[in-house]
């Protein structure tokens, strides 16, 4: 009898398929010839940049060009993991609030010693500069301008949307009503998605502070944000105009099943609301009749950053490929389709643009935004403000107390991650 | 005298009223998620408790296989879990046997050490991983993900087929080693398929891992042709704005093999296999 | 008692049987673990990326010190690792707790002769089934006071409002309804194939003995079962434990204002999101150690490494 034999054939066997199967899969070896892209694009603007990819790649016969999805999150992530292990997309196209972390680890190289300045010459620096500078370098070039939070309203509901917050307030209670009498409003004049900090410091700027100064150092702790916090404290609690309890999620079914008459939300958001059919108009956020200040929100480029690991022949032909994105032409289309804010001079001043009317409303909001402060210190500041802002609408802090623990949370955490 | 697996009418009845309560309770919530993948315009969240909206439609579940590579992703997952579950159920049915059966040096703490490797938080133990396989060229492969499957679904698999074999007294396979059977020829015709529930598990197990499994798909395999159902999903998704629809209707027919997985499998699940055959 | 204890032929069987699994493990485990225990004394962080150093304990200190969030505990105010620790202690064992006897309860019904139990047990797997970010998100959904349909229907049947997500312990409590959703039908797939192995003529004995229900269950069902059950209860409690997703998913990130956090989803707030990794390495390794206690504490107990028979 020889049972241990068998068995350790048995075995034997399953080695050796594992083994096979292995070499097999791995087979398809990497072909070096390719480039790639990853961004957070919406899908339609995926497939405008797949065509734009697939010309492009006609010059480029040998090589392969590929561009990848990722959530913001997610391509951050994935971004800094592979970059680190050494390979990664050769461009990451995105908002330049990462630029900070991704300079600090050392993940990006600098756009300035490979391209001539007259062709940074040709981006817009008013009303923000398009191509971003850190550390007394360019890391990003940005291919569009914008991804600010502006009022849209429902055109059907409120025609004419509300210029000041006292105006807001008069609109509000006529638009906020019960409709099957059960003591809940089932339409509302505004929701959005106030209990996340982002959404609510275009107001801090209204009453004429701001989050962070020039030394990069935090504000909060500032009579601006207490107002500002009380202000949509008031607007839930006593002119009851907005609802209760919202999220994101919670703001846009409001909007898209008609039940509120305006929310406030970025460019990413329109293309959906215009798809449920909403008559959609967009103007600036309210303006705060006690400063005469217009509520300021952050403005970002968007565009493209260079991974460090790219080099040699391959870094020469994305070089040409980042010319070819962030040329007048593309960016026009994408402002057609799309649109976006053009980052180029030249497109920028195009009729296609000078026409458009959402295109314009969104300009019109930008001008009194503020520009994305390029630090890695927002990061903190952003998670030092949530937890206590938040409380304030549970009721647990009030706007003083919070502004006042949001600070110094904020110093705290630069303070050990420096 | 009444059989134990036989019930009184009053029994029956409850039996039927609770069974019936949680069913309520599991399908409820999937019957909103389905109302989702039916409802136009991406639409989340919504007042009325109906479930099919009056604007019903499907062509959220046509675009899902006509505008995007559903069926690729589906393929992959498919091939990729296989193999995990091949992999998981042959690996575990064997190193759960030798627990059960041999006592040797290490024996203890080597399954103590299988558990532990579930006791660190992923993410942190995820991010030198990943540098490491990316440095090592090893991303882009189904290989990584089927060794990575395989080590998350061994502990709990290797344990509960031990478990399982604990039950079998081996009087079993002394009877017929004394018949004159090999001893993997008792492991293979005596002992494995009256542990036949406990393979189901490992193989639903070992399926459900690998087939799920979003973390390390995420990060190793960045050729968008090779991407499984996890990652082809959360294409539907980002931070603001998500595809609810479409990503609703990809969720419910991802759910579909599994369920079907679970009713093949159910048959030795319940095989009622008991162990009349020792004699006294 | 093993069939081939002392044969050396024998355990070179074992080994070999054992190898690949413990070797497919040592490959995807070990080094990262290590790497993790190494920064875990460091001061690894965003500006010391590439050119960390050795710190000593003081990650370690740190985490079990750290105060940013001024909570108290009945009254006594606790760093903020202690609070959620409690905290994840109540989730763990409120979890189990349902998550086994709902688990055992319908798979003690389902193995009866019942018509129609094939569809009820298709129906009750589906929880497991569905992928869980989508069902989390419903969850969230079904509890949100102005467009959920648990509030609705508790408004149209009690006439009460109450504020799931916007509370502490109403997050908390919405977390854990959805989890014992989650992880119910696992328990109960395990439990059903555990009493297959529980012959009927034990039941009959029984029966002619005059046993009640509570008897059989006790003295039969249970420690029979219990082989089964121990190695899904073990890996339950670490990975209920551990579960990042639904705590995430349900109050968005630890709302309201980071209460709802249970040590896992603290971890990757407050170190891996801004990079902290020398921190999170230490809190990492501190989780570790309690889950490591508990299992060795808890095995030993239960004799599950030993056999049945």
């Amino acid at each position: 009898m020889t049972p241990f034999i068998k068995t350790k054939s048995f075995n034997n066997i399953f080695i050796v398929v594992i083994t096979i199967f292995t070499l097999t899969l791995n087979c398809a070896r990497r072909n070096e010839n390719i480039i790639t892209i990853w961004h957070s694009m919406r899908p339609l603007e995926t497939s405008i940049l797949r065509k734009l990819l697939d010309d492009f790649s006609k010059s480029y016969p040998d090589w392969e060009f590929r561009e990848l999805f990722y959530a913001n999150e997610t391509a951050r992530t994935n971004y800094i993991i592979s970059a680190l292990g050494g390979s990664g997309p050769d461009l990451f196209w995105g908002a330049n609030d990462n630029i900070g972390p991704f300079v600090e680890l050392e993940i990006i190289q600098p756009w300035d010693s490979l391209l001539p300045d007259s062709f940074f010459n040709k981006f817009i620096d008013e009303p923000i500069r398009a191509n971003t500078v850190f550390k007394n370098h360019i890391y990003q070039i940005a291919d569009r301008v914008g991804n600010h939070l502006c009022l849209v309203y429902n055109k059907d509901i409120v025609p004419n949307p509300p210029r000041t917050i006292s105006e807001l307030k008069k609109i509000g209670a006529s638009l906020t009503r019960d409709i099957d009498g059960d003591n809940r409003p089932d339409q509302y004049a505004l929701a959005w998605n106030y209990t996340e900090p982002f959404f609510a410091i275009p107001f801090i700027g209204g009453y004429g502070g701001w989050i962070i100064d020039e030394n990069n150092n935090p504000t909060l702790n500032t009579e601006a944000t207490v107002k500002a916090a009380q202000l949509i404290y008031d607007l839930a609690n006593v002119d009851k105009i907005i609802p209760v309890e919202c999220d994101y999620e919670i703001a846009n079914a409001l909007f898209k099943d008609g039940n509120s008459a305006m929310i406030i939300n970025g460019p990413w958001s329109w293309g959906t609301y215009i798809e449920n059919g909403i008559n959609i108009g967009i103007t600036r956020i309210p303006m705060i009749d006690e400063t005469g200040l217009w509520a300021s929100p952050i403005v970002s480029p968007l565009g493209y950053s260079l991974n460090v690991n790219t080099t040699g022949t391959k870094l020469k032909i994305v070089i040409e490929l980042l010319k070819y994105l962030t040329s007048p032409q593309v960016q026009l289309e994408f402002s057609r389709e799309m649109a976006t804010i053009p980052s180029n001079k030249e497109a920028f001043m195009d009729s296609t643009v000078i026409n458009d009317p959402l295109i314009q409303s969104s300009i019109y909001q930008m001008e009194v935004g503020k520009l994305m402060p390029v630090v890695t210190e927002l990061r903190w500041i952003w998670d030092a403000m949530r937890p206590s802002y938040q409380g304030i609408f549970t009721g647990s802090v009030t706007p003083e107390q919070a502004a006042q623990s949001m600070q110094s949370l904020a110093e705290n955490l630069i303070k050990e991650n420096r | 005298m009444r059989k134990p697996r036989e019930l009184s009418v009053k029994g029956k009845i409850a039996s039927y009223i609770i069974l019936s309560i949680f069913a309520l309770f599991s399908i409820y919530p999937i019957l909103r998620v389905f109302a989702i993948s039916i409802r136009p315009g991406d639409r989340l969240l919504s007042k009325s408790l109906a479930i099919i909206p009056s604007d019903a439609t499907f062509s959220t579940y046509a675009k899902l296989f006509t505008d995007e590579p559903f069926l690729a992703w589906m393929g992959n997952s498919i091939v990729v879990s296989l193999f995990v579950t091949i992999v998981g159920v042959g690996l575990a049915a064997t190193a759960g046997y030798a627990f059960s059966r041999y006592k040797f040096v290490g024996r203890d703490s080597a399954m103590i050490g299988l558990i532990t490797t579930q006791m660190f938080p992923v993410t942190m133990l995820l991010l030198p991983l990943f540098i490491m396989l990316i440095k090592l060229k090893l991303y882009d492969s189904y290989i990584s993900l089927i060794i990575a499957y395989s080590a998350t679904a061994l502990p709990f698999t290797t344990w509960q087929m031990k478990g399982y074999y604990d039950t079998i007294p081996f009087s079993l396979e002394e009877a017929a080693s004394i018949d004159g059977c090999s001893q993997f020829s008792t492991f293979w015709r005596i002992v494995l398929p009256l542990a036949a529930p406990a393979l189901v598990i490992t193989a639903l197990f070992s399926f459900m891992t690998a087939w799920s499994e979003y973390l390390v798909a995420a990060v190793l395999i960045q050729n968008k042709d090779m991407f499984t159902l996890p990652l082809g999903l959360k294409m539907f998704q980002s931070s603001m704005e998500t595809s609810w629809g479409l990503y609703s209707a990809g969720a419910i027919i991802v759910s579909i093999p599994v369920v079907v997985l679970f009713i093949i499998l159910s048959r030795w699940l319940i095989s009622g296999l008991t162990l009349g055959s020792v004699k006294g | 008692m093993s069939l081939f204890s002392d044969d050396l032929k024998g355990n070179r069987l074992a080994y070999i049987y054992t190898m690949p699994a413990l070797l497919v493990m040592a490959l995807v485990v070990f080094y990262p673990f290590v790497y993790n225990v190494i920064i875990s004394f460091s001061n690894m962080n965003l500006t010391h990326f590439r050119d960390w150093h050795l710190i000593g304990l003081k990650s370690y200190f740190k985490v079990l010190t750290d105060n940013t969030m001024n909570l108290t505990l009945l009254g006594f105010p606790v760093p903020d690792f202690w609070y959620f620790f409690v905290k994840t202690i109540l989730w763990t064992g409120l979890n189990l707790v349902f998550h086994v006897s709902i688990g055992v309860f319908l798979a003690i019904i389902l193995s009866k002769n019942l018509k129609g139990k094939s569809i009820f047990r298709i129906l009750l797997i589906l929880p497991w089934a569905v992928p869980q970010y989508i069902t989390a998100l419903t969850w969230r959904g079904m509890f949100n006071s102005e467009y959920g349909a648990i509030s609705l229907l508790i408004d149209k049947l009690f006439g009460l409002q109450i504020p799931w997500l916007t509370t502490e312990w109403g997050a908390f409590t919405a977390c854990l309804i959805t989890n014992i959703w989650l992880g119910f039908p696992f328990m109960m797939i395990v439990a059903l194939g555990g009493l297959q192995s529980i012959p009927d003529s034990l039941y009959e004995a029984a029966d002619i003995d005059g046993a009640t229900w509570y008897h059989k269950l006790r003295n039969i069902t249970i420690p029979l079962i219990k082989p089964v059950m121990i190695p899904a209860i073990t890996l339950g409690v670490i990975w209920t434990f551990n579960n990042f997703n639904v705590v995430w998913l349900v109050s968005n990130g630890g709302e309201p204002s980071d209460t709802t956090h249970i040590l896992v989803s603290w971890v990757y707030k407050s170190g891996f999101t801004y990079f902290r990794m020398g921190y999170a390495a230490a809190f990492s390794m501190i989780i570790f150690g309690i889950l490591l206690l508990f299992s060795w504490k808890f095995i030993q107990g239960t004799k599950a490494t030993e056999s049945v028979y």
